[in-house]
């Protein structure tokens, strides 16, 4: 067998109202449970504290042992937890080739702005890999920031991408500046 | 001489500070051939530093002409023996991979403009002062002869992109 086709993979989401220990908590279980976790990202939102992470486990590793397991957590600590098994395709991710860019939007809150800008995006193959948002400013004054860092298919470019969303600009009258932030090999 | 192959963390070496180099004879000039060899069968490499090869010495090499972040400005290829920082100027940040730390990159803030007092690859003493990308690498290749990766210098998560409101 290949070595990952040893290894169970899960995703596993928590939702929690925020206090210290969440992650602490949740990784307990896991590390008693012989899992390893693979890759995660975990953020407060509000006043939830949110993870996502993709754990591994040899096979044979059911995921209703895992269920049971944050079961007595959930019920001991009232977080919310979603368990998903991972198949093989969704194991590996392809190695992206085109231009990294960030792209922030800013201005007057208004509804529709993350569904037009990553519609726009989506309609050109631009592959999100990262999105946040944010209602900052005034209650007379709410302004909406939305900053995501997506791929660019290959061959487009960043002065491409930028003029593409120009029309979005003037109809939302929102700021979107598109910035290069490929990494750089040293 | 043929290119090494680049340690990669952990091995100690990596961590560790090194030794200034004291005489410049044939293993150095060796040396200093091999990291050049090395840099050049990098892909997109910009420089390599002694300790990436397995040699606790303070020596690097850094080339970024060829690279689309620093061809318009840049010294060519440097042979940088017991490099010093004697000035630098402002801050930037840059998303930094390393060939000793594959499959991660992090955003890493530094100075945009550096004064470096090396000794150059024919033994001669040397000051340039650099800035844009060069001055990146020229410092990321420097942390390595301090022991010191990228990872030590990540300045925000990347989802960290403005300052977290206060919950109440």
């Amino acid at each position: 067998m290949e070595p990952k086709d040893r290894l169970a993979h899960f995703a596993v989401t928590i939702i929690s109202k925020d206090r210290p220990g969440i992650v602490a908590d949740t990784t307990e279980v896991l590390y008693r449970l012989g899992c390893n976790i693979e890759d995660s990202s975990c953020t407060m939102l509000g006043g939830d504290f949110a993870m996502i992470l993709i754990v591994t486990h040899e096979k044979p590793f059911s995921k209703s042992r895992l269920g049971d397991e944050f079961k007595a957590l959930q019920e001991r600590t009232g977080l919310a937890v979603h368990l998903r098994t991972l198949h093989e395709d969704e194991i590996t991710h392809a190695k992206e080739e085109g231009e990294l860019c960030l792209i922030s939007v800013y201005g007057s809150d208004q509804p529709g702005i993350v569904y037009r800008v990553t519609r726009a995006l989506a309609d050109r193959q631009i592959n999100i890999t990262d999105l946040n948002t944010r209602l900052i400013g005034t209650k007379e004054e709410p302004v909406y920031v939305l900053m995501l860092e997506a791929y660019l298919p290959p061959g487009m470019s960043v002065d491409e991408t930028s003029a593409m969303l120009e029309e979005l600009r003037r109809e939302l009258k929102v700021e979107i500046g598109v910035r290069t932030i490929t990494p750089v090999s040293l | 001489m043929p290119e090494q192959k680049i340690l990669l963390y952990p091995h100690p070496i990596l961590k560790k500070p090194a030794r200034t180099v004291e005489r410049i004879d044939e293993e150095i000039n060796s040396l200093v051939t091999d990291l050049i060899d090395t840099m050049r069968a990098g892909p997109g490499s910009v420089g390599v530093a002694a300790p990436q090869v397995g040699v606790s010495l303070r020596l690097c090499v850094v080339d970024v002409s060829a690279s689309r972040h620093g061809k318009e400005n840049n010294h060519g290829l440097m042979v940088m023996i017991n490099p010093e920082i004697i000035a630098s100027l402002g801050a930037a940040s840059m998303r930094e991979g390393c060939m000793s730390v594959p499959d991660y990159t992090g955003d890493v803030e530094r100075a945009t403009e550096i004064t470096v007092r090396f000794t150059n690859g024919a033994g001669e003493p040397e000051e340039v002062v650099a800035s844009g990308f060069e001055a990146v690498a020229i410092q990321h290749e420097m942390d390595h002869l301090d022991g010191i990766l990228f990872l030590d210098r990540i300045v925000s998560l990347k989802t960290g992109l403005f300052r977290r409101k206060s919950y109440k």
